[in-house]
């Protein structure tokens, strides 16, 4: 594979700055299916907590314009049934192994990370949920106080030595905010964005159509959103930042690096077409071979008006 | 060995069944020469952000060819529908396990609704491969009545065609032999499906029913297409995904609600 996709973000260097997102993913099994996993930069695995999680019950998906709502729940076999069955299948994948750590409290945060540790051999990043808006506790409660942030971030700061990637939610006022106060904590980077909490409401019965009420808005239709928020981000931040939502093809990537974004995270695009990773990964080659440059070098290049 | 399983198919018939569903052919070899009945296909909505899953219908394995049905039920299938011949999709496929027919002599195939199309491709494969076969369908009225043969069992709950009332009705005609050696699949409404398997365990016959969610990715990645299956664990079921571990489940193993 081509060196000119090479991308760090902070101390973790990725072959690609295309990481398959957490939720749509699963742990990448069913997608080695459809093609070689090895390409990717990254997998960031499904949400875990420290339970296993059956998650909503219901309808959970609700098709909206370009794009979806989704209130899965965080359902996972839970963390201990991941490190037996999935962790090592990660690894092998030749991608960088990124965990999505969930919780309800300060302590199952806590509980994770601390379980999480003695496997660092296999593990290259932490990716801490404080944005997940399907769960009635953790995850976006404590992540739009950017108080419980800076603290969260800061007691496993001093938990593992693994990288700390806090991923954000949008349903905040000020981004800035949240994503200083991760940083304030120990962030060794900030994942932009989780999914917009959203409602979609059947007519003829006047319920929403989502058996949890609201769902997370992902898709084409929420790009503009991340965008701008990993520009703003990009201003005020020191350290890396990881660009996701909405992201359908190599533009897209470009546009996010452009903004300010290391690397990104694929998700939602991937439920429609699950190969996509492929077709970016060989545009973004071509786009660095016929403009001379290496992908890396685009990061945080805007020329703002 | 991985292949990205997606194509980019023609749409090469279509013929109009009553007022809201018609029967959609598609020319892909890939997915002609590989599926097996129960399993289904993601189709392409037009404008539409998700694919849309159908149960595949028929196949022609030869010109390498499929059918499935299309029942209008939103602005998706409105458009699946409004295809014109000679419209190129994209389809993924085949997905989801299909139904196994290992080790019985007899089938009894219960469809109900667009249940029925999966059923005519379970009918088509096993009067190849020798089966014993006896088709129910149910539907609600005369004019909802699609792909009936000659010797299948056709119930409405109207009774103004067939017998009157559900296919439980149709299938009470029914004298079984040998329960040990009869599998009865059932594709249908969940209340029909769960119906349908009360009365085939009561007979002692295995029961396999293919399971209908919303749906998202049809390849097992998004966790949205859950089904409740039994399970020890403190919830007393497990959610486990329609597009992957099903459609087709043991009637045994769900959690009906």
């Amino acid at each position: 594979m081509s060196k000119l996709l090479n991308v760090n973000v902070g101390s973790v260097n990725l072959k690609s700055p295309i990481i398959l997102a957490s939720g749509t993913c699963n742990f990448g099994r069913e997608l080695a299916e459809y093609y070689d996993l090895s390409i990717l930069g990254g997998i960031s695995s499904k949400g875990l907590t420290i339970k296993p999680r059956n998650g909503n019950p219901g309808v959970r998906v609700a098709e909206c314009a370009s794009g979806m709502l989704n209130s899965v729940g965080l359902q996972n076999p839970g963390v201990h049934y991941f490190i037996e069955n999935d962790l090592d299948f990660m690894k092998e994948s030749g991608a960088a192994v990124i965990v999505n750590v969930a919780g309800h409290s300060f302590e199952d945060y806590i509980d994770m990370v601390t379980t999480l540790d003695p496997h660092k051999d296999k593990i290259d990043a932490l990716e801490i949920n404080l944005s997940c808006p399907n769960v009635k506790a953790g995850c976006m409660t404590i992540g739009s106080d950017p108080e419980a942030i800076k603290a969260i971030t800061s007691k496993l700061r001093r938990l593992t030595d693994l990288p700390l990637w806090i991923k954000l939610t949008p349903n905040v006022t000020d981004i800035k905010a949240t994503a200083l106060a991760a940083q304030a904590g120990g962030a060794d980077a900030v994942v932009l964005i989780n999914t917009l909490m959203g409602m979609r409401i059947d007519i003829r019965t006047r319920r929403p159509v989502l058996t949890n009420n609201t769902g997370g808005y992902s898709g084409p239709a929420v790009k503009p959103v991340a965008i701008r928020m990993v520009a703003e981000c990009a201003q005020v931040l020191d350290i890396p930042i990881v660009g996701c939502g909405g992201i359908a093809d190599y533009k897209d990537v470009i546009e996010f690096m452009i903004a300010g974004a290391s690397a990104v995270e694929i998700g939602t695009a991937c439920l429609v077409h699950p190969a996509l990773p492929v077709d970016i990964t060989a545009d973004l080659e071509k786009y660095c071979e016929d403009n001379g440059i290496e992908l890396k070098d685009l990061t945080g290049t805007l020329q703002r008006w | 060995m991985a292949t990205r399983k997606e194509y980019r198919i023609k749409l090469i018939s279509k013929e109009l069944l009553n007022a809201d569903t018609c029967y959609l052919g598609f020319d892909c070899p890939e997915i002609a020469s590989s599926c097996i009945p129960g399993q289904f296909v993601n189709i392409s909505a037009g404008t539409m952000f998700l694919k849309r899953p159908f149960g595949i219908a028929s196949v022609d394995r030869e010109k390498g060819t499929f059918n499935i049905g299309v029942k209008v039920v939103g602005k998706g299938t409105e458009q699946i529908k409004d295809f014109e011949v000679g419209t190129e999709v994209d389809c993924l496929g085949p997905l989801g396990n299909g139904f196994d027919f290992e080790g019985c002599d007899n089938v009894i195939l219960t469809g109900g609704g667009t249940g029925v199309f999966p059923i005519n491709f379970a009918y088509e494969t096993l009067t190849v491969i020798g089966k014993n076969v006896t088709v129910c369908e149910g539907f609600r009225d005369a004019r909802q009545v699609i792909l009936n043969k000659d010797g299948y069992i056709l119930t409405t709950d109207a009774g103004d065609m067939g017998i009157k009332g559900t296919v439980i009705a149709g299938l009470d005609t029914l004298t079984i032999e040998d329960p040990a050696k009869t599998l009865v699949c059932c594709v249908g409404p969940i209340p029909m499906m769960k119906a349908v398997s009360a009365w085939a365990e009561e007979k002692g016959m295995k029961c396999l029913v293919s399971m209908e969610q919303r749906m998202a990715c049809g390849a097992g990645i998004c966790l949205c297409c859950t089904v409740k299956v039994k399970d020890d664990g403190p919830d007393g079921y497990k959610n486990v995904r329609c597009c992957k571990e099903g459609p087709v489940f043991d009637s045994r193993e769900v959690a009906w609600s």
